[in-house]
């Protein structure tokens, strides 16, 4: 790339390596950036909705992911187009965010860049076209604010959180089993929720995967599920009442931290040494027992020596124990870590109605519940399914159902799912756009077609007549004014999404209109592209 | 190339490249208008930003002028000029930036028909001198003062320079939010110096709207260990322990070793080193702190010993945020647990961690000295949080700069136009040369408005000619006339709210004008090969001057 040249013709080294630059100016540069940002949505753009395909992505070491969740398949496939990161770090947002609508505010975001480039070869500026969409965002965030429903939900009456979490599940490939799924993710949340502050740590909510089974076995554990095993195999299987010591110092004798050397020059120096190891594993073990444990959980290992000696003095005991499940277990029982056996008290010990290991059909892998324990606040939510790969695409289900149980508690505001509340939002920018003189006009009202990508989106992936359909339901709103009718993907026979309940949260959705928004000005205010020619 | 062909006298180094006289002058002048055009689309609030990788593969989104010159790497002598006034308008005022590169390009050039006709350079670097002289004086005489107005009121006018200021930026449409923010922000650290007070933290998700702002301190959890989960997660009025010891069961001294002879005495050491940890633990429990903070690492024994007497701790925490939250709560940090007086403890009102998108936040808010403010910033993007960090950092400095020197200018491009009219009738009052001079320089001048104009897309010569009458009226009521940028025509700036702080233009005037007439007053660059470089550039050289293989060649080797 060459800025100048003097009076001679040759060009000015000004940059760095210049020759090795390209640049991308003007609309060329935000033509390019268009394209990017549409291919990124375009892969999306079949995922979504209830009859939204999945996508296979094979990562650099030949593993094999196979997911319908926007935000997984973008983060798999590995961009290397700035534009396009863009996007995937839109989908990202969403996930930490919200948790769901990681595919719709992608393609959300793609339909405006569409748009938006029909603008540009108008010969808007851009930043005017960008304007206008943002004039249009907030009009559709404020009219979901007005047509959005609250309902009443308690611990006992949790029906509602149920659809919601089951609209989400819908477009998964675990839809078969939406209804339990459901329901075990929204049980989940309400055990961990401080429903006064509403505020839920979905840290407390431990989501574990065995393969095997049927997805149907998939269950919500009341306390916590560890994949350990007794440490010796001749410990008793199964403890009830058990009073848990749990520990962070390895069933070892002690070592001091600074360097040291023991000089052993006689036999009897050696004989005492010797000894006073034994004497250690003796009185670790004495001091759980005299404590009153019947389980000791340790995250680090032990010897075989300390391991026999457990055996022996009927002590059960798990070793390997990683830190975070520790600290579950810790939560879940009302227990203290300790890390010293010296500190050992039969307060700080953890208390669980039952703890048992149980193996999994012919395989022998086996696993420990903690159940019953003196604080639910902590529970684990058990996958089973025929292969890996399910049981991880069922984990990021869970994970979303779980999202929206969340925003649910939050916020209880609903808004109806199935393409309506784009349907809604576009008519309502789509009025709004007249009123506003100058060129925003043309952006709002682009905007609002753009908005109309979503339920289109949807109907052709459900395999119906997308133009059709969506003319049909968009006159049907207007006619009876309401904003209920979307998109019926799954043939029922009602375009009424409060009959087919299909809700999705009213933060969520705002969530998406505002994100794609964002993103989308941001694409659009580039005008100058400088980059080594490499990329 | 014709050098190659006459008989030569080396003077220099072979591969030295030298260039003179007039041609050298004009290349020089030819480069930096090439650098002005490539930040030129930059400026105002319909300018464009730009996306640049670079050697390294990672990229930036940028509307800022310095930050876009800073990442251009420009290797060229003059131009490179450009770069740094950039950066000194960025660290002197912090905003401006590319209004000053603009500047300098546009005085250059006006200067280069002149250079061309063999007017000596040090006639106009005399003339630029006397204007930018005059220019400052007339900026001083227009500014207006908002010295004396009560705090709310002028809170307001400080937002109203924020709001300029942020209107080019990606977050231009939320401009009135973040202005407001940025007041608040930098009247709640009051007369301290220090910017690092005020602390931006950055977190992906959400909208820029949920972005907030709190009135003390606030950073991203630090790890955690095991036991962390059991600690209690808020306080009312905690006092707060600042450490700078690492709480952990580690050796003592690093090249200690411990000889025994006596097995039985090992139990003995083993105590000792507990001992040691815990004579630290129970001297922080004992102050009465309820929160406990360490710029090193607060082990998982600590964390559980802390869990079972209700303490709060955090370990790790970035010594920027513990300076602040030393400022803010009260407390001194201290390297050691031993003598802890509870002068030394800070307090706040509310201790929380709060969960922030997908991040959870340590929250000190109501701290009784009140002289931190931290901005939680949330975007799309990472690319975009980058970018608004880079805006509102702009922002502080100017409602900074505008406490401090509380005279304010109206903006889109207003002030330059009666700059310029105020030149061009001074010029006439003056025989000689400097007459045109002067004359060229107000017309440089104009660049702004036209800019504007531009990356809008409207007319400028259009707009500029009524911008043009409106100075020229007698009463001067149509001195603060500017581009209206949402309609195309021209509006009275100062009604409309569109400030700038005094000082950030005329910093830009002078640091624009030194650079024009620094340029100016070169005549010949001997650029050395580089040591190490010898054959390529000896390669190079026989090719000509140097130019592609060489600027090619040290790249590659650098790397």
């Amino acid at each position: 790339m060459a800025l100048a040249f003097d009076e001679f013709g040759r060009p000015f080294i000004i940059l760095r390596e210049q020759d090795q630059k390209t640049r991308l100016r003007g609309i060329d540069a935000q033509k390019a950036n268009i394209a990017a940002g549409k291919a990124v949505a375009r892969i999306l753009r079949s995922s979504l909705g209830p009859k939204g395909m999945d996508k296979m992505l094979q990562g650099p070491d030949g593993d094999v992911t196979i997911s319908n969740d926007g935000a997984t398949i973008l983060e798999q496939m590995d961009v290397d187009n700035q534009i396009a990161k863009l996007m995937v770090e839109l989908s990202r947002s969403q996930d930490y965010e919200i948790g769901d609508g990681t595919t719709g505010v992608v393609v959300m975001a793609g339909a405006l860049l569409e748009q938006a480039e029909r603008q540009l070869d108008r010969g808007i500026h851009p930043i005017r076209i960008a304007e206008g969409y943002e004039t249009a965002s907030r009009v559709a965030v404020e009219h979901l604010e007005r047509i959005a429903q609250k309902f009443e939900f308690d611990v006992n009456n949790y029906e509602p959180l149920v659809q919601t979490c089951m609209t989400t599940l819908s477009s998964k490939i675990v839809n078969r089993c939406k209804r339990s799924l459901a329901e075990i993710a929204v049980k989940a949340v309400l055990a961990v929720a401080d429903l006064e502050r509403r505020d839920v740590n979905l840290d407390l909510i431990k989501v574990e995967g065995k393969v095997g089974g049927k997805l149907e076995d998939t269950e919500l554990i009341y306390g916590i599920l560890v994949d350990k095993d007794m440490s010796h195999p001749q410990m008793p299987k199964q403890i009830e009442d058990a009073h848990i010591a749990i520990l962070t110092c390895p069933f070892e004798p002690p070592k001091p931290k600074t360097k040291h050397k023991v000089d052993i020059d006689t036999v009897e120096k050696f004989e005492t040494l010797r000894k006073q190891e034994q004497q250690y594993f003796d009185e670790m073990v004495q001091k759980c027992k005299d404590v009153g444990a019947t389980l000791v959980i340790c995250q680090w290992g032990f010897d075989d020596e300390a391991n026999h000696l457990l055996m022996h003095r009927n002590l059960p005991a798990v070793r390997w124990v990683g830190g975070v499940e520790l600290e579950l277990i810790a939560i879940a029982t009302g227990g203290r870590i300790v890390p010293r056996f010296q500190e050992l008290t039969p307060e700080k010990l953890g208390k669980a109605g039952m703890v048992r290991e149980k193996s999994f059909g012919t395989t022998k892998e086996r696993m420990l519940y903690i159940e019953h324990c003196a604080n639910s606040k902590a529970v684990t939510i058990f996958i089973r399914g025929g292969n890996k790969m399910m049981i991880e695409e069922t984990k990021r289900s869970i994970h979303d159902a779980l999202c929206v149980a969340r925003n649910l508690i939050r916020n209880n505001s609903i808004v109806y799912g199935g393409g309506a509340a784009e349907i809604t939002c576009s008519l309502a920018v789509d009025a709004a756009g007249d009123k506003y003189p100058g060129v925003e006009q043309y952006a709002i009202r682009a905007f609002a077609e753009a908005l109309d990508s979503v339920p289109m989106a949807l109907a052709e992936n459900s395999g119906l007549q997308p133009i059709e359909t969506l003319s049909a339901v968009k006159s049907q709103q207007i006619k009876e004014n309401i904003p209920f009718y979307g998109i019926d993907c799954n043939d029922v026979g009602t375009n009424d999404m409060r009959e087919q309940n299909v809700f999705e949260t009213l933060i969520g959705k705002q969530q998406q209109i505002l994100l794609a928004t964002q993103v989308v000005k941001m694409i659009l205010k580039i005008d100058d592209v400088i980059s080594n020619s490499e990329y | 190339m014709a050098s190659m062909m006459q008989p030569q006298i080396i003077l220099l180094k072979e591969g030295t490249d030298t260039s003179q006289g007039k041609a050298q002058l004009l290349s020089n002048i030819n480069a930096v208008t090439a650098v002005g055009d490539v930040v030129r689309t930059t400026l105002g609030p319909r300018g464009m930003d730009k996306l640049i990788h670079d050697d390294k593969g990672s990229v930036t989104i940028s509307n800022d002028g310095a930050t876009i010159m800073k990442l251009l790497d420009i290797v060229h002598p003059a131009a490179k000029i450009l770069v740094d006034i950039a950066k000194s308008q960025d660290s002197e005022v912090g905003d401006g930036t590319t209004t000053v590169v603009l500047l300098a390009a546009e005085f250059l050039k006006e200067a280069k028909p002149f250079v061309e006709d063999g007017v000596h350079s040090q006639n106009l670097i005399r003339s630029y001198r006397t204007a930018s002289t005059l220019a400052i004086e007339k900026v001083k005489e227009l500014a207006v003062s908002i010295e004396g107005k009560s705090v709310e009121e002028k809170k307001g006018l400080l937002a109203k320079c924020a709001a300029t200021t942020l209107s080019s930026k990606l977050i231009g449409g939320e401009k009135e939010f973040f202005a407001t923010m940025v007041v608040d922000a930098v009247m709640a650290i009051g007369d301290d110096d220090r910017l690092n007070l005020i602390g931006i933290k950055k977190v992906p998700g959400g909208n820029m709207r949920d972005s907030f702002l709190v009135d003390g301190v606030a950073f991203k959890k630090t790890f955690s260990y095991a036991g962390f989960e059991q600690q209690p997660k808020k306080f009312d009025n905690p006092k707060i322990l600042l450490l700078n010891i690492e709480l952990e069961l580690k050796s003592e001294k690093e090249n200690a070793e411990i000889r025994l002879s006596d097995p039985s005495q090992y139990q003995s050491i083993v105590d000792a080193e507990w001992n040691i940890i815990y004579d630290k633990l129970d001297k922080c429990v004992e102050s009465g702190a309820k929160v406990v903070l360490s710029r090193l690492a607060i082990g998982d024994l600590a964390t559980q010993y802390f869990a079972d007497r209700d303490i709060f701790c955090a370990g790790r925490v970035a010594e920027e945020d513990l300076n602040r939250v030393a400022a803010a709560a009260g407390g001194t940090i201290q390297t050691s647990v031993n003598n802890i007086i509870p002068e030394v403890l800070g307090t706040c009102e509310i201790f929380e961690e709060k969960q922030v998108g997908g991040e959870r936040f340590n929250i000190f808010c109501g701290c009784p000295s009140g002289r931190t403010a931290t901005i939680v910033l949330r975007g799309g993007a990472d690319q975009f949080i980058e970018e608004a960090e880079r805006s509102l950092h702009d922002a502080i400095m100017i409602v900074r700069r505008a406490v401090k020197n509380s005279t304010v200018v109206p903006g889109g491009g207003a002030i330059d136009m009666e700059i310029s009219k105020y030149l061009r009738q001074h010029s006439r009052t003056i025989a000689g040369k400097s007459q045109l001079f002067i004359n060229s320089y107000a017309k440089a001048l104009e660049v702004i408005p036209r800019q504007l104009c531009d990356n809008a897309g409207f007319d400028a010569t259009d707009v500029l000619n009524k911008l043009r009458q409106k100075h020229a009226m007698q009463s001067g009521e149509g001195a603060s006339y500017g581009v209206d940028i949402n309609t195309g025509g021209i509006a009275d700036s100062f009604a409309n709210f569109v400030w700038e702080p005094a000082v950030v233009k005329i910093n830009a005037i002078n640091a624009a004008t030194e650079a024009a007439c620094l340029i100016l007053s070169v005549d010949e660059t001997v650029k050395n090969p580089k040591s190490e470089s010898a054959q390529g550039d000896a390669a190079a050289g026989a090719m000509g001057r140097g130019r592609g293989g060489g600027g090619r060649g040290r790249g590659m080797r650098r790397r």
